[in-house]
């Protein structure tokens, strides 16, 4: 079994997390110590979504914060050019309400806890499924954090993170590339494991098959795509002294063929195909005018 | 220098499709991963969601969603439908009038990628030899009442109903699941996901097998007749509503009585209008026509029918043209030259 090199780093920081608040964390600490309770999967700071209302209508979000004692959830939307893009979301109870921007689509979240030794961010993306977004490539690439964990891309509308797919990333620490530096990946299913940058600072998540046999039997999701499970990619990095801690949670579906079945696809297919094949044949008769007219 | 890159409308057009492929089957790919999400998402052609690199959306799979998730489950709330549940689904429609307005049913004739994988295959089916299959005057009636039942039932009746909770939720996007375009756009991009059938559910079964059958039916059929999914499209008959809406139109001179004689027109037309033969003005702009300008080009007095945008002519028939292009290929589509040596030396002897 692999030692959890983050979870140790997790515990010391989990140790002093209310040792040196900051100013901004003070006003909302008894919010903080409940949000700051551990998942059971990882020990990492997740940003987790929840949603309220069943129809799109009435649908609405709520930030929740996990293992990271953070004072606020920042939101940053895909329109630079909005006055507004870039927001605080205050933590309520439950967590912090997501409103919509007006451009909708993408949205960078992330939450931040920094102590006198080490700054811990959580981050994720949220989408907004409406139309109007704008690309939110140049919102992604904007300098948030000093460490951060940049999708390139992040799975668009009408896809998904999915077990064994590929999907690249680029670290970067205080704006620059971090090459060959380690990456964790962990799963709610269970799954460990660990990459490293090239000398881009671009990392390739291989997302793992961990789903139960038993699960992939169960149904729900949207459009027959699976609930899914979570995961969440980490990298910690030191520097002046200082330990930073990063990570990037998202949920992912099954693998594309679970569920499904090529081999029946090809037969329905080929039946299709038999069905039209009598359309391809030349009738006799046809096929003489066709000579007498071509000689 | 235009008229050696495109002496005919045909050639044209067929570099405008080719164009138009890479766009809808690969254009996320060519753009940037989001281009999806700022072009439209309601184009008036089958750019399929499920390519993972297609450049834009089609306006079927925004227009199920919007019935299934807001319409529909507003509607289960009696009392409770008010502007802000339908004003998504009037803004997809108005983004995709935005673009209708300009090319009209052209987006079935020059941009649709179905379109032109059907197109290539017939034009191999030509080459190759094998016979042209045609509805004649006397049931082609029968095959354009399909594409308004997929319309009805598919695209707007079934999300709704499922929005509704009346039928399950797998009939979210019925159409989009038995879609030739969704398996030929996804396979172009060497993804085979959607060629494999879902087994989740029986509902999930039956959609996945009678759209893989209908899929292998049209890319034989294909070989033989012309357009043959665009016969029995929604999108046909969803663009058939707006249709007299946009200035683009197909124009033809009224009660001109050589056409009565002639005929060739109606050779021409790959959706069988046998109606562009005997009609005049404006009725010989019918709902199955897509804008592609054969009749045109094969009409062989001067500008009879011509393709007209706000009043300007944009093509007109001409007898020169006319002369000219059957020189390389028959109105039915067939080349006057093979180009398969095979075929030749066995024709030969």
């Amino acid at each position: 079994m692999k030692i959890h090199y983050y979870s140790c780093l997790l515990a010391a920081c989990t140790a002093t997390a209310f040792a040196a608040e900051p100013p901004a964390m003070a006003q909302h600490d008894h919010n903080a110590m409940m949000r700051s309770q551990s998942r059971d999967w990882t020990q990492l700071p997740l940003l987790k979504p929840r949603m309220k209302g069943q129809d799109m209508s009435s649908r609405s979000y709520i930030i929740q914060p996990q293992n990271i004692a953070a004072g606020v959830v920042e939101a940053w939307s895909n329109d630079l050019d909005d006055a507004n893009g870039h927001r605080q979301l205050s933590i309520e109870m439950g967590g912090a309400p997501l409103d919509k921007p007006a451009t909708g689509g993408f949205q960078m979240l992330t939450a931040r806890e920094v102590q006198s030794d080490s700054v811990r961010v959580a981050s994720t993306v949220h989408y907004f499924g409406e139309r109007g977004g704008k690309n939110p490539t140049a919102m992604f690439d904007q300098f948030k954090h000093e460490l951060e964990i940049v999708p390139q891309p992040y799975p668009r509308e009408h896809s998904r993170y999915r077990a064994n797919e590929d999907w690249q990333f680029i670290v970067r620490f205080k704006g620059q590339p971090l090459a060959a530096q380690k990456v964790v990946l962990e799963t709610s299913n269970g799954s460990h494991s660990e990459f490293m940058t090239d000398a881009s600072g671009v990392v390739k998540m291989h997302v793992p098959d961990d789903f139960k046999a038993e699960e992939a039997q169960s149904k729900g999701g949207n459009h027959g795509m699976r609930r899914g499970a979570d995961l969440v990619l980490a990298v910690s990095h030191e520097d002046g002294g200082k330990r930073y801690l990063t990570a990037f949670n998202s949920s992912y579906g099954e693998d594309a063929y679970a569920n499904r079945s090529l081999t029946m696809g090809l037969g329905f297919m080929l039946v299709g195909m038999l069905g039209a094949a009598p359309l391809l044949r030349k009738r006799k008769a046809a096929a003489k005018n066709e000579e007498s007219t071509n000689a | 220098m235009l008229n050696n890159l495109f002496p005919t409308l045909a050639r044209f057009r067929f570099t405008v499709q080719i164009i138009m492929l890479f766009v809808t089957v690969y254009g996320g790919a060519l753009l940037g991963s989001y281009t999806v999400d700022r072009i439209s998402q309601a184009l008036p052609s089958l750019a399929c969601a499920y390519d993972k690199v297609t450049g834009d959306h089609c306006i079927l799979i925004s227009a199920q969603h919007q019935l299934h998730h807001r319409v529909g489950a507003a509607l289960a709330k009696a009392g409770d439908v008010a502007l802000n549940v339908f004003l998504p689904t009037l803004i997809t429609v108005g983004v995709f009038f935005m673009f209708f307005f300009f090319l009209n049913k052209a987006f079935c004739g020059w941009v649709c990628p179905l379109g032109t994988v059907q197109e290539v295959l017939y034009k191999i089916g030509r080459r190759i030899r094998r016979p042209l299959k045609r509805f004649t005057k006397e049931n082609v009636g029968r095959v354009r009442l399909v594409k308004w039942f997929m319309l009805l039932v598919l695209v707007l009746g079934l999300p709704t109903l499922a929005g509704m909770g009346t039928v399950a939720n797998e009939l979210g996007d019925p159409f989009c699941q038995v879609c030739p375009s969704r398996i030929a756009t996804t396979l172009l991009t060497a993804d085979t996901e959607q060629l494999a059938v879902r087994t989740g559910t029986g509902i999930n079964f039956f959609l996945g097998a009678l759209g893989n059958a209908m899929f292998g039916f049209i890319i034989i059929a294909a070989l033989a007749v012309r357009q043959p999914f665009c016969r029995i499209c929604p999108l046909l008959s969803w663009n058939a509503l707006f249709q007299k809406l946009s200035p683009m139109r197909l124009v033809k001179k009224e009660s001109y009585d050589k056409c009565a004689k002639c005929g060739v027109c109606e050779k021409a037309c790959p959706m069988d209008i046998h109606e562009i033969g005997t009609a005049f003005g404006s009725k010989a702009f019918h709902e199955d026509c897509t804008l592609c300008g054969r009749c045109a080009e094969y009409c062989p007095d001067d500008d009879v029918i011509q393709l007209k945008f706000f009043g300007f002519k944009l093509f007109g028939s001409s007898r020169d043209y006319y002369k000219a292009r059957v020189k390389h290929e028959s109105p039915e589509g067939q080349p006057k030259k093979r180009v398969i040596p095979i075929l030749r030396a066995k024709e030969n002897g």
